[in-house]
């Protein structure tokens, strides 16, 4: 394979008939041997699990029972007349829209102040990266202290302004609300990182032809610095509503999905049929959806990228 | 000729990696030298601590046997990892778990069968097993299961909380009394916002259920029956879920609560609890504790609950065995009076509830017998709760009645129909 992606560098002699040198069959061993460890670990991490996931859900099972009862389709009709899955896609939808629209707002703030020579740059940028890097179990229950009623640091604040305590963690109402300006806080660092390297690529000539022209901040922002930041907020817009989608861990410490499914998610969702109640076959069904889904959302945000990403 | 090659690489790699599959075989000849088994438990604080002296004793005690304890979470979380277990093979030797847990394992063939042992030992063995609680061992008439953990739920009343209000330091007899308490206890300040509560209703994911039968089972109901009847639309579950929700929305006197942490703050006066809690909050509180009864009504009477331990199937033989001694030290006398002096979990045989050590804290701490004391009126837990859905079903429930704030016969009807549809989906 790599003899006919490589150019000739000189041409073959032709009395060979076998276009294949020595050189390149060893070429081609060595690209089997070293490619051989990861395309294993793939196998058996990546494509194994989603296959066997597919084959599962055509089936009942538990997970521990020694047979599984082959169902059909059941678990794909349990799922679209369930009240809960449409909940929870609901949830899960809105969430990604707000965390990823918000995060990417205020990061591209926080990029464009920070590109600015501000005394002390660095040290705000580790402080507004570090939600980045600490663990986010660390990070769901701190939050969990935060926005405690009676006692928590929100509360102190709030106070003075005679704001009634919000019970956010186990309201029906406040509890995804809740979760999303978590997410956003969480990720707002490692966009803004990826902001400012944007930024920082962009060629200061055009600002300076823009100078000359007269041009003022808006529209600078509109016409210099936004599109030919487009690359990177299309990436990042992808990444975002990847990783929204999946969101998992902070929401199964923060709220874990309740009260009454109100914060609940799609892969918590798939977490609780799997692991809690045992019901594998349904899992996999909705494991498969959620594939679909980002699959479908990142489809469609690469069509309508041509309209508004320039390169 | 290169795709051949590749293919044959791939081929010689998967096997070579494979081979060490093939080579496990299992020793049937006993081991030389101490045989070591793993023992996973849960719970944590004092309550994991005790247990981890029982451990240390028996491996003074032993020089053929190492216990290993390992922690590995709450009851839910064994039983994920137990589950993850199972289909690695590679279980623990021993395992704690949540008494509704068993059948889930006993049903898949994945316990030791009891009674091969059991055989074995003197006559009599069993006896001395308060039957109330060896009951939750068996599984279709076959023995999984000792009792080890065993609880009761609780009221922890804040004493001087009461003695603030002008009522007397002890706990409300009856949901009435509790009711007409609340209404001095409860503190709502000129912002309209609430200060003080008079109990904390648990919503917890695994326990919300429990408390919630112990009020149906005083108000002379219960939730379901042997053979999967659900009784949550008979008169006391609807007269309950109503007063609880009235509690919560009319009086302001009840509030949902997820942890101890509101009854350690002082929000609230009273608050649900385990008995096997009872070590934490003496711990905890900073102020007068009593243990008492969950308030009755027509009747006093509550679900016992707690763990069993078991022995899941390694196939090794002599694990078993050392798996087996560890049992029997676990849940003999001395281990369980140790446990319950130093716990609150209740003595699980007779021989450990006359424990000369245990009969001596108990008169020097009569507030601690409260966990003895109601071995009296305990019935066994819901059938329900065996369901793998079935906790989350009455959780999600006791939330609709006292977050949602949603029509109670609404939500009686719902989650009847909920748990009907779980017990089909798994029988």
């Amino acid at each position: 394979m790599s003899s006919q992606s490589r150019p000739p560098i000189e041409p073959l002699p032709k009395f060979k008939r076998n276009p294949m040198t020595r050189r390149a069959k060893r070429d081609a061993i060595t690209f089997a041997l070293f490619t051989f460890p990861n395309f294993l670990l793939l196998t058996v991490f990546v494509f194994w699990p989603i296959f066997y996931s597919l084959f599962l859900s055509f089936f009942k099972w538990d997970m521990i029972a020694p047979k599984k009862r082959f169902i059909g389709l059941e678990n794909y009709r349990v799922m679209f007349s369930d009240p809960v899955f449409w909940l929870v896609t609901k949830n899960t939808l809105i969430l990604s829209l707000w965390v990823v629209v918000v995060k990417l707002a205020i990061s591209l703030s926080l990029a464009l102040v920070m590109n600015r020579d501000l005394r002390g740059r660095s040290f705000y940028q580790a402080i507004i990266f570090s939600p980045t890097f600490t663990t986010s179990v660390a990070v769901a229950m701190v939050w969990r202290w935060i926005l405690e009623p009676d006692y928590g640091l929100l509360r102190v604040f709030m106070r003075p302004f005679g704001i009634a305590p919000i019970n956010w963690i186990e309201s029906t109402t406040h509890s995804l609300p809740a979760v999303i300006i978590v997410l956003i806080w969480v990720g707002i660092g490692y966009d803004m990182v990826i902001f400012l390297a944007g930024l920082k690529n962009i060629p200061p000539e055009l600002y300076d032809a823009g100078l000359v022209d007269g041009v003022n901040p808006v529209q600078e922002f509109f016409y210099i610095t936004f599109p030919l930041l487009s690359p990177t907020t299309f990436f990042l817009t992808i990444t975002g509503f990847i990783s929204a989608l999946k969101s998992f861990d902070i929401i199964r410490i923060l709220t874990d999905g309740g009260p009454l499914n109100t914060s609940n998610v799609l892969v918590l969702f798939l977490y609780e049929n799997a692991f809690r109640w045992f019901k594998t076959g349904y899992a996999s069904a909705l494991a498969l959806l959620l594939f679909v889904i980002i699959m479908a959302i990142t489809l469609v945000q690469n069509r309508l990228s041509k309209r508004w990403v320039h390169y | 000729m290169k795709k051949r090659n590749l293919v044959w690489i791939l081929l010689l790699a998967v096997l070579f990696l494979a081979s060490p599959l093939f080579a496990q075989a299992k020793a049937e000849a006993k081991p030389e030298g101490p045989i070591k088994i793993v023992y996973w438990r849960s719970l944590t604080g004092v309550a994991g601590e005790a247990q981890d002296d029982v451990v240390k004793r028996f491996n003074e005690s032993r020089s053929d046997i190492i216990v290993e304890a390992e922690f590995q979470g709450a009851y839910a979380e064994i039983l994920q990892k137990m589950t993850a277990a199972i289909a690695a093979d590679d279980v623990p030797d021993v395992v704690l778990l949540d008494s509704p847990h068993m059948p889930i394992f006993a049903k898949n063939a994945a316990l030791v069968d009891l009674g091969q042992y059991v055989k074995d030992e003197p006559k009599g063995f069993l006896d001395d097993y308060i039957p109330g609680l060896l009951a939750d061992g068996y599984y279709h008439g076959t023995l999984y299961a000792l009792p080890a953990m065993r609880s009761t739920p609780l009221l922890y009343v804040n004493g001087d909380m009461l003695a603030a209000a002008g009522l007397p330091r002890r706990a409300p007899a009856t949901w009435d009394e509790l009711r007409e308490w609340g209404k001095k206890l409860t503190k709502i300040n000129a912002k309209g916002e609430l200060e003080q509560s008079a109990v904390g209703l648990t919503t917890g994911l695994t326990t919300a259920h429990w408390y919630f039968q112990g009020a149906v089972y005083a108000f002379g109901g219960l939730v379901s029956d042997e053979d999967f009847g659900i009784h949550l639309t008979d008169a006391p579950a609807m007269e309950l879920a109503q007063l609880w929700q009235d509690m919560v929305f009319k009086d302001r006197s009840a509030i949902p609560s997820n942890s101890h942490d509101d009854f350690f703050n002082k929000k609230v006066a009273m608050v649900f609890g385990s008995t096997g809690s009872m070590g934490n909050v003496y711990s905890r509180a900073d102020f007068q504790v009593i243990p008492a009864f969950l308030p009755g009504q027509k009747q006093n009477l509550v679900p016992v609950g707690g763990a069993v331990i078991a022995m899941p199937k390694t196939g090794d033989k002599w694990k078993q065995w050392a798996a087996w001694e560890f049992l029997k030290y676990f849940t003999g006398t001395e281990s369980q009076a140790y446990l319950a002096r130093k716990t609150g979990y209740m003595p699980n045989s007779y021989s450990a509830s006359k424990n000369a050590e245990l009969v001596a804290y108990y008169n020097a701490n009569p507030q601690w017998k409260v966990a003895i004391d109601q071995l009296n009126y305990v019935r066994p837990q819901a059938s329900v709760i065996s369901l793998p859905k079935g906790t989350a079903i009455l959780q999600q429930m006791v939330e609709k009645l006292i977050i949602a704030n949603r029509d109670v016969k609404t939500v009686m009807e719902e989650t009847t129909a909920d748990l009907l549809k779980e017990y089909k989906d798994n029988y």
